[in-house]
């Protein structure tokens, strides 16, 4: 399992490219092995605006629906469509595949690096 | 529904599955393995291939003696005198106000011997039922061997191989009819290998004392190079038998819900003769069956779940019983109790966490069963 040393994580496993101007979110490979099966994808509209830790979207496995949370608050500015008539790909390539492309609005806390994530991930599970 | 404080049991298997790095899951107050590497694989390795399923946390009852016909009559849905040595049925006991206690199969094993497979849930319950309902003046004995026995199911097109395997020395074992059961020899231990399944495939329930359980199952995956066989969880046993419409216990019916309102009217005899639950059914019969259990797939993306309500011009009509992905199709679908009078190609709504969800009541089932092939 890699995390890419250029994203932000949170410890709900989400990504986040950057923590201003506009950033891309999806979620970790830790995530994607949690889920299993991914076989539905739920975004939120282009324009809408969530604060920070509110859930933007869902996403399915087989068995379970797992919401997926704004690491910082933001506007939505694009949905990646694909994702949504093939969300198997997200289990392919969680880094390449992200959900949302949000405008940042707010400030960045609580955020971890890839190794603080790794270690979070050690820690806990 | 699963009691917290109850000790949470283990099948002979528990070490296999671990061995083939299950993630296991608590159903019915037993670990079970949900999957091994994915759900969706399992589910194509059986509508493929074949796999074998740990089912032990399944009840068997044995009932016998010289009266029990007329006991078994009297307890289930279905025409116990017209079960054949080595013949089995779908049936249920009813409550006298017509809901299910529990649906099972009911195999006639020997002249007045029985063997009954119930549900995990329900296998405690049944028994107690079982007991409160024998009349003391019928000679009748009932053996719970629930904790001794293990059940693996062999599910999918390559299932005889499997057996044949198994039971080298048995090949009239690959010509027993669908539903119908027949005893053999496992390392000198008497088994039952049952043409029975829970799929939509063709396919065979073993059941047989714990003590063999193991190796049985270590066999059966050692055909892996010829038959492609997998261990396969829960998860897939469940969209499986949703995509073949099989009734789940706790999910589609339970003591609430008659068999006529869950569509399984061919196994209610109710010319046989008085059973418990008859008369309610005839009265519900004669006023209107008020609800029917359906099979709906969505028009939209989205997936239904259990609970979910089904809307139809702005009233709710009804609720999803089960829902899923179903892997065989890539659409969502699943079973709801609706109002009687939807129709099959009726369009309505499913209420996915708030947001209306267009669906299609469809003919049951989604995937035609190729059991009896």
């Amino acid at each position: 399992m890699s995390f890419p040393t250029e994203l932000k994580y949170t410890k709900d496993h989400e990504w986040i490219s950057a923590v201003t101007g506009t950033a891309r979110i999806g979620v970790s490979a830790y995530a994607v092995e949690q889920l299993g099966d991914i076989v539905h994808v739920e975004l939120p509209k282009v324009g809408q605006s969530f604060s920070k830790g509110a859930a933007f979207g869902t996403i399915e496995s087989t068995k379970t629906v797992s919401d997926v949370y704004l690491p910082i608050a933001g506007r939505v500015v694009k949905v990646n469509d694909a994702l949504v008539s093939h969300p198997e790909n997200l289990q392919e390539a969680p880094y390449a595949q992200w959900l949302i492309e949000i405008a940042v609005e707010g400030e960045a806390a609580g955020l971890l690096d890839a190794a603080g994530y790794e270690a979070f991930l050690a820690e806990d599970h | 529904m699963d009691d917290p404080s109850a000790p949470v049991r283990t099948t002979p298997l528990f070490a296999a599955h671990k061995a083939c790095k299950a993630k296991m899951m608590t159903f019915s107050g037993w670990q079970m393995p949900a999957f091994y590497e994915s759900p969706m694989a399992e589910h194509r390795a059986v509508r493929e291939h074949v796999g074998i399923f740990d089912v032990s946390h399944m009840g068997e009852v044995f009932v016998s003696g010289p009266d029990s016909l007329p006991y078994l009559q009297g307890l289930t849905i279905n025409d116990v005198s017209k079960l054949a040595i080595g013949q089995g049925h779908y049936t249920a006991f009813l409550t006298e106000t017509g809901g299910f206690v529990d649906d099972l199969i009911c195999y006639r094993i020997g002249e007045t011997d029985y063997l009954f497979c119930v549900n995990a849930n329900n296998a405690d319950k049944d028994f107690a039922w079982m007991q409160a309902h024998l009349p003391s003046t019928l000679r009748v004995t009932l053996d719970n061997q629930s904790g001794a026995w293990s059940q693996l199911a062999i599910q999918g097109p390559q299932s005889p191989a499997v057996i044949t395997d198994l039971f080298p020395d048995r090949p009239d074992l690959l010509q027993i009819p669908y539903a119908n059961i027949a005893t053999a020899e496992y390392q000198g231990v008497l088994v039952y290998v049952a043409r029975t399944g829970y799929t939509g495939e063709r396919g065979y329930e073993l059941y047989l004392p714990n003590g063999v359980a193991i190796a049985l199952w270590n066999q059966a995956l050692a055909t892996h190079p010829t038959t492609q066989i997998r261990p396969i969880g829960l998860g897939a046993r469940d969209t499986l038998r949703l995509e073949a419409c099989f009734l789940l216990y706790g999910n589609d019916m339970d003591e609430t819900v008659t068999p006529l309102e869950a569509g399984i009217q061919w196994a209610v005899k109710l010319d046989k003769g008085e059973f418990i639950g008859r008369a309610a059914l005839l009265q519900q019969k004669e006023q209107g069956i008020p609800r029917q259990l359906c099979a709906f797939r969505m028009e939209e993306a989205g997936i239904p779940r259990s609970h979910m309500s089904v809307i139809q011009e702005g009233q709710v009509v009804g609720e999803v019983t089960s829902g899923s992905h179903l892997p065989t199709f890539g659409f969502g679908g699943g079973l709801a109790l609706v109002h009687s009078r939807l129709q099959i190609g009726d369009i309505v709504y499913i209420d996915v966490r708030g947001t209306e969800k267009a669906a299609r009541i469809v003919k049951k089932p989604f995937y035609q069963a190729k059991t009896k092939g």
